[in-house]
């Protein structure tokens, strides 16, 4: 090689290793920058043999310094491998790994969103004597090397549409997918549509996406990589990071910064350490299903080899899926099998596997992609529910289901043949009596045989019927408290003023008036004062019958973050609830329906394992059962960044089990009340065909602060407001408070697919 | 005034809020003169109840009297009062007692299930079709039975009030589109699709019982009844009577004296059921086949409480003040007199002087009031805020009241021929825009009104 180039190389590295490593290891970078310099200086002077001697010696040193930093990469030096602009990006890895390829929507800057990048691809290889030509899709954030364009791979809402589009277009040419994530995460601007509406609907349809799905994990930060990373194979690269949040966002929220603040790069780095962010992390916990090891400090272009071991991941990880599914496969699943245990001995290139999917196989996915996700996450929470409990709650689901059967599925259509014979048969009669019995009567009648009626007996009747008490069972006085539980802030004797009382005029009010007659409600602009998560169980939801279960799956520290134990004892001791989600079952009017809310004052309502898992558990007693299933959000701030990407997984995973439940045909119905949030809402419960708010809420992906941090705009007033998000389409109405229950019952007679048990 | 005077004789102190639009007036005057100028605070709004509340707190007042109009028939108000930490009495019924009478719907269920007569139709929101349709065929077929000609139903969201979303139906064939056009109205404009079915009445009297109750609700006694047909078209008040009916005076087509008779019997059986504690007012509307029909139930003094007063007598002695009555009852003093105690002599009418002008609405006049002078009686009493001593600004922001006159007489003769002799004696003069001419007063309509009072 030319000796500028090889220089060049060099000095590339060693910029790499400065940025990487120049704050904290600072004399290994200076040494091996001294002992660089002296070379150069030494380089024009030196003949060829002495100059071939000197450059495997420099290079010897390099690679060993690079070794040496290997061995001690904190997660913090990895976000900053990851991030660093000589990382690998989706150009080089479509270059370097597939055979062919078309980039599809736009070029460079000219394209609806540079950050994402869509490609159809072709991987071709030769197996025995035949060349064969694989298609598949290719879909995930490009970074590029550092162009500003690309936004450093931060997804708009558009972007996300476009990788959902060709997804879909994938499953119509039936097609594996690769996607390739690297993201900080999405941008965080609500547009038409905003950021969470549109992950909710990739995450939506991702769920039964009939075609095969490989994500290969590089950056994967919190909901932009949701966006295209539920997958039948998780893969990761090994200098990569999963994480719930930016360490950067974890610190600030560590330290209770305010906007412009910014964190001490010794809370960063210890933020990062306790995320469990890297890949062994997430291979350890489930998250992801296999490590592809980098060299030393990470990939970047030039390395080629790395390319090749890529090639043969995701080769192999596709020919997993859909030989795992495949009902002819034979030798292949053995030779698959056998290759993992021996590294090496047969060239997964040469095992030709057909990607192309049958009817019952794309079944046989989903099926599998569902249990998958199911799995996960079982370690961090606590399941406190005793032995005899957890075989109940196993055996539960059976007896459900074969009631459902009888109930709904065998003895309904008996029943309604014979009420619909009944019906005919009593219309018969009707038209018998009419015809038959009244002329008879009428003749009777005339012959004097029969006394007509006196009219003055039915003039009485109806003007008993004018001036008597209508329905006196309900008492002359129909006046009573509306409200079954009212807020403690109803006991204080003081003025609340509005706070649009000066573009409203709106008089101060009353809190015994407020917060108890009039539900929070100001009575001149309509104001909604935030309530109590109770008022709405026992008001709405009429708490009181209803039958709580789960109650004993209790959140817990899964990272073993730091503090986060003491302050979760806190929340569980202050709520008396052992997580932010409480799931039971109720009627609302003589409608049976299975109620999962998120509450505000646990830790926010953010979502951990614990609260996914008993939503999951939640959806699939509702979609056995055959009841509509209602999530009532009372306030949200996302998910629950101390437990990591144990938190995160929750997005995919309970955005499956709620696709499944309306697949099944159920009634998917949520209801925002104060603040609503991020990954939830940008997944379980953004997804929901039917979403409405309560006038108190904010709908959104991330908070004013985070917006304005990250994007730089300003974010304009009222952005998050639940009118907003209805004029993006993300709900499809808002409620005022005190009519929440009758329009609730409306939309369970109203909505929902047909697999309810009243329909 | 009639409460401050009432205060004053009673030997309670009090004091007196007033606007910055109405300090000149002269009810400030006379409380400035029975109570001091410490008395008087100025506040900037009467429907501000937090303002009130403060400037009661600061004078360390144990008791609020809401007047005629604004708080006095709000039952958050009352309930505020008697709830909050430094709690007070509010003079008028308990809280509860003015929720439940307060609710149109809810006081026609009250008075149903105790027998007494309602306006037939429905008693609660009717939500159901074909349930509307069943009662709208009801009162149909009931008025023609009667032999009313033209029946007409009236159908009204049970939410609204004040005029809107009310509707007549003059047959059956127009009621269902009628019914859906208000139901769908009232769910746009009030949130609620319920809807009431009455009965349309037409050229009844309206009159009025006046109820006195004790605190604790178990004794109650009535000061007679008042005739207030005379109304503006905008339904106000302008000439009242008590007692009535005049059976003696006058030829009725029924038994006049036994629906005076009825009503007060049903009003003080309501009164006892819900334990009213305080001064109410029944109103009825008497058809003119003599069926009285219950309307509502004022919780709260009225102003013509004065012409009940003139012509009651307890124990046969002069000078019953209902207003004063009120104030003691409401602080818990006994209701010492029953219900044989109180005779009635006489006729009393109560006429309001509005600068207004009857030919055009009743719309209001704006403007001054130059000259106001009248022929002191003893048979007459007359409040006015007007001052004497100089030109009184009509303010823009309140009803442009400027005097309640009561007149007594022996009979109905009597009583009559003395009202026209004080509208003629009264003087009042006053510019509006500039000029005289434009200033108009309703007194010729009062003098036209007062030839055939009573009379049904």
């Amino acid at each position: 090689m030319d000796s500028d180039k090889r220089v060049q190389v060099l000095k590339d590295r060693l910029t790499y290793i400065e940025d990487i490593f120049g704050a904290k290891r600072v004399e290994t970078v200076e040494l091996l920058g001294a002992k660089f310099g002296e070379f150069l200086d030494r380089l024009p002077v030196m003949d060829h043999s002495v100059r071939v001697r000197e450059f495997k010696q420099i290079e010897d040193l390099f690679a060993f310094v690079e070794r040496k930093l290997e061995t001690e990469l904190t997660p913090m030096d990895r976000v900053r491998i990851v991030r660093h602009p000589q990382r690998i990006c989706l150009k080089d890895i479509l270059e370097n790994v597939y055979d062919n390829y078309t980039e599809i929507g736009g070029r460079g800057e000219f394209n609806i969103d540079p950050s994402m990048l869509i490609a159809r691809a072709n991987i071709t290889r030769r197996v025995g004597k035949k060349v064969i030509n694989q298609p598949v899709m290719v879909i995930g954030q490009e970074k590029g090397h550092g162009e500003g364009f690309r936004n450093g791979g931060s997804a708009k809402p558009w972007g996300n549409a476009k990788a959902l589009h060709y997804m879909k277009v994938a499953e119509t040419e039936n097609i594996p997918i690769h996607t390739y994530v690297s993201t900080p995460g999405s941008f965080p601007i609500e547009d038409y549509p905003g950021a969470a509406q549109q992950i909710a609907r990739n995450l939506y349809e991702m769920a039964t996406l009939r075609v095969p799905i490989i994500a290969v994990f590089s950056e994967g930060g919190s909901g932009g990589a949701e966006a295209v990373g539920l997958a039948d194979r998780r893969l990761m690269f090994s200098h990569g990071y999963y994480s719930v949040i930016s360490p950067e966002g974890a610190a600030a929220i560590e330290g209770r910064l305010r906007t412009g603040q910014r964190a001490t790069p010794e809370l960063v780095e210890k933020c990062a350490a306790q995320l469990g962010i890297t890949a062994e992390d997430n291979l350890r916990n489930g998250y992801i299903d296999r490590i592809i090891q980098e060299p030393s400090l990470g990939a970047r272009p030039e390395h080629y080899d790395f390319y090749k071991d890529l090639r043969r991941e995701v080769v192999q990880a596709t020919n997993e899926v859909v030989s795992s599914v495949k009902s002819m496969k034979l030798f292949r699943a053995m030779a698959l099998k056998n290759r993992r245990r021996r590294k090496g001995s047969l060239d997964p290139e040469s095992i030709y596997v057909r990607w192309h999917l049958s009817n019952k196989a794309r079944g046989r996915l989903l099926e599998k992609r569902f249990q998958h996700f199911r799995e996960m996450s079982h370690h961090a929470y606590e399941d406190g529910r005793s032995f005899w409990d957890r075989v109940k709650s196993g055996m539960e689901p059976l007896g459900w289901t074969i009631h459902s059967w009888f109930s709904y599925g065998l003895l309904r259509r008996p029943r309604k043949h014979m009420e619909d014979f009944m019906e005919e048969m009593r219309a018969e009669a009707h038209l018998v009596r009419e015809k038959v019995v009244r002329p008879v009567r009428g003749t009777l009648q005339r012959m004097k045989v029969v006394r007509k009626k006196p009219s003055s007996r039915i003039q009485e009747r109806a003007r008993e019927e004018l001036t008597r008490l209508s329905c006196p069972e309900e008492g002359a006085c129909i006046i009573d408290d509306s409200w079954l539980w009212m807020s403690p802030r109803s006991q204080e004797d003081k003025a609340v003023s509005c706070p649009n009382a000066r573009t409203h005029g709106c008089q101060d009010l009353w809190a015994p008036d407020l917060f108890a007659e009039f539900a929070g409600v100001c009575t001149t602009c309509g104001h909604h004062f935030p309530m109590e998560y109770e008022w709405y169980f026992y008001n709405i939801f009429n708490y009181v019958e209803a039958t709580e279960f789960n109650a004993d799956i209790e959140s817990r520290n899964p990272l073993g973050y730091e503090g986060f134990e003491l302050k979760l004892d806190q929340a569980k001791k202050r709520t008396g609830r052992k997580s932010s989600c409480v799931t039971f079952e109720t009627t609302i009017d003589d409608i049976k329906v299975v109620v999962a809310s998120l509450i505000a004052p646990f830790r926010g309502g953010t979502v951990g394992a614990a609260e996914g898992e008993k939503f999951i558990l939640a959806a699939e007693r509702a979609r056995k059962k055959h009841y509509p299933f209602i999530a009532y959000v009372h306030g949200t701030a996302g998910i629950r960044i101390q437990e990591g990407v144990n938190g995160v997984i929750q997005m995919p995973r309970c955005t499956l089990a709620v696709r499944r439940y309306i697949d099944a045909g159920g009634l998917y119905l949520v209801l925002y009340d104060t603040n609503s949030y991020a990954g939830p809402v940008a997944s379980f419960l953004g997804c929901s065909p039917y979403q409405f708010a309560v006038r108190s809420s904010n709908i959104g992906f991330a908070g004013p602060g985070v917006i304005a941090e990250t994007t730089g705009m300003e974010v304009p007033p009222k952005y998050h407001k639940a009118d907003q998000a209805l004029s993006r389409g993300h709900i499809q109405g808002i409620w005022d408070r005190g009519e929440i229950r009758k329009n609730l019952y409306q939309a369970l007679l109203t909505m929902g697919g047909r697999n309810l048990y009243y329909r | 005034m009639r409460i401050m005077k009432a205060c004053a004789q009673l030997g309670h102190d009090f004091i007196c809020l007033c606007t910055d639009v109405d300090r000149e007036c002269g009810h400030v005057d006379m409380a400035r003169e029975l109570g001091g100028d410490s008395c008087v605070y100025t506040i900037s709004n009467y429907l501000d109840a937090n303002e009130i509340f403060s400037v009661a707190d600061h004078a360390q007042a144990t008791a609020i009297h809401p007047g005629y109009g604004f708080f006095a028939e709000d039952f958050r108000f009352a309930r505020r009062t008697m709830s909050r930490d430094r709690s007070m009495i509010f003079i008028g019924p308990s809280w509860w007692v003015i929720r439940e009478l307060g609710d149109k719907i809810n006081t026609k269920r009250i008075a149903r299930s105790l027998g007494v007569p309602t306006i037939p139709g429905s008693d609660r929101p009717v939500y159901n079709e074909l349930e509307a349709e069943n009662i709208a065929r009801n009162l149909f077929d009931f008025q023609a039975a009667q032999g009313i000609r033209d029946g007409m139903v009236l159908v009204k969201a049970s939410a609204g009030g004040g005029g809107m979303g009310i509707e007549e139906v003059q047959d059956l064939d127009q009621f269902r589109s009628v019914f859906r056009r208000i139901r769908n109205y009232a769910k746009r404009n009030f949130n609620d699709e319920g809807v009431l079915i009455e009965q349309r009445i037409f050229d009844f009297n309206h009159l009025e019982v006046q109820v006195v109750s004790e605190r604790g609700g178990r004794k109650h006694v009535h000061f007679g009844t008042r005739n207030c047909s005379v109304q503006s078209t905008g339904k106000q008040k302008r000439i009242e009577v008590a007692p009535g009916f005049a059976p003696g005076d006058l030829p009725y087509a029924f038994d006049a004296a036994k629906v005076l008779e009825d009503i007060t019997h049903h009003s003080l059986t309501m009164a006892r059921e819900v334990g009213y504690d305080n001064v109410g007012t029944w109103e009825w509307i008497v058809t003119p086949k003599g069926e009285p029909f219950l309307m509502e139930v004022n919780t709260r003094i009225q102003v013509e409480n004065g012409v009940s007063a003139v012509i009651s007598r307890v124990g046969g002695e002069f000078g019953v003040n209902i207003i004063k009555e009120q104030v003691r009852l409401g602080l818990g003093g006994e209701l010492s007199y029953d219900q044989e105690d109180i005779s009635f002599d006489g006729v009393g009418i109560e006429y309001r002087i509005i600068a207004e002008n009857p030919d055009d609405r009743f719309s209001p006049c704006s403007g001054a009031i130059t000259r106001f002078g009248w022929q002191e009686e003893d048979w007459l009493e007359l409040s006015t805020q007007i001052p004497r001593n100089r030109v009184y600004e009509i303010p823009m922001e309140y009803d442009p009241n400027l005097a309640l006159a009561i007149v007594w007489g022996e009979s109905l003769e009597q009583a009559k021929e003395r009202g026209i002799r004080f509208l003629d004696s009264v003087v009042l003069e006053g510019e509006s825009g500039g000029s005289a001419a434009e200033f108009r007063t309703n007194i010729a309509y009062l003098r036209d009104r007062t030839a055939n009072l009573l009379e049904f």
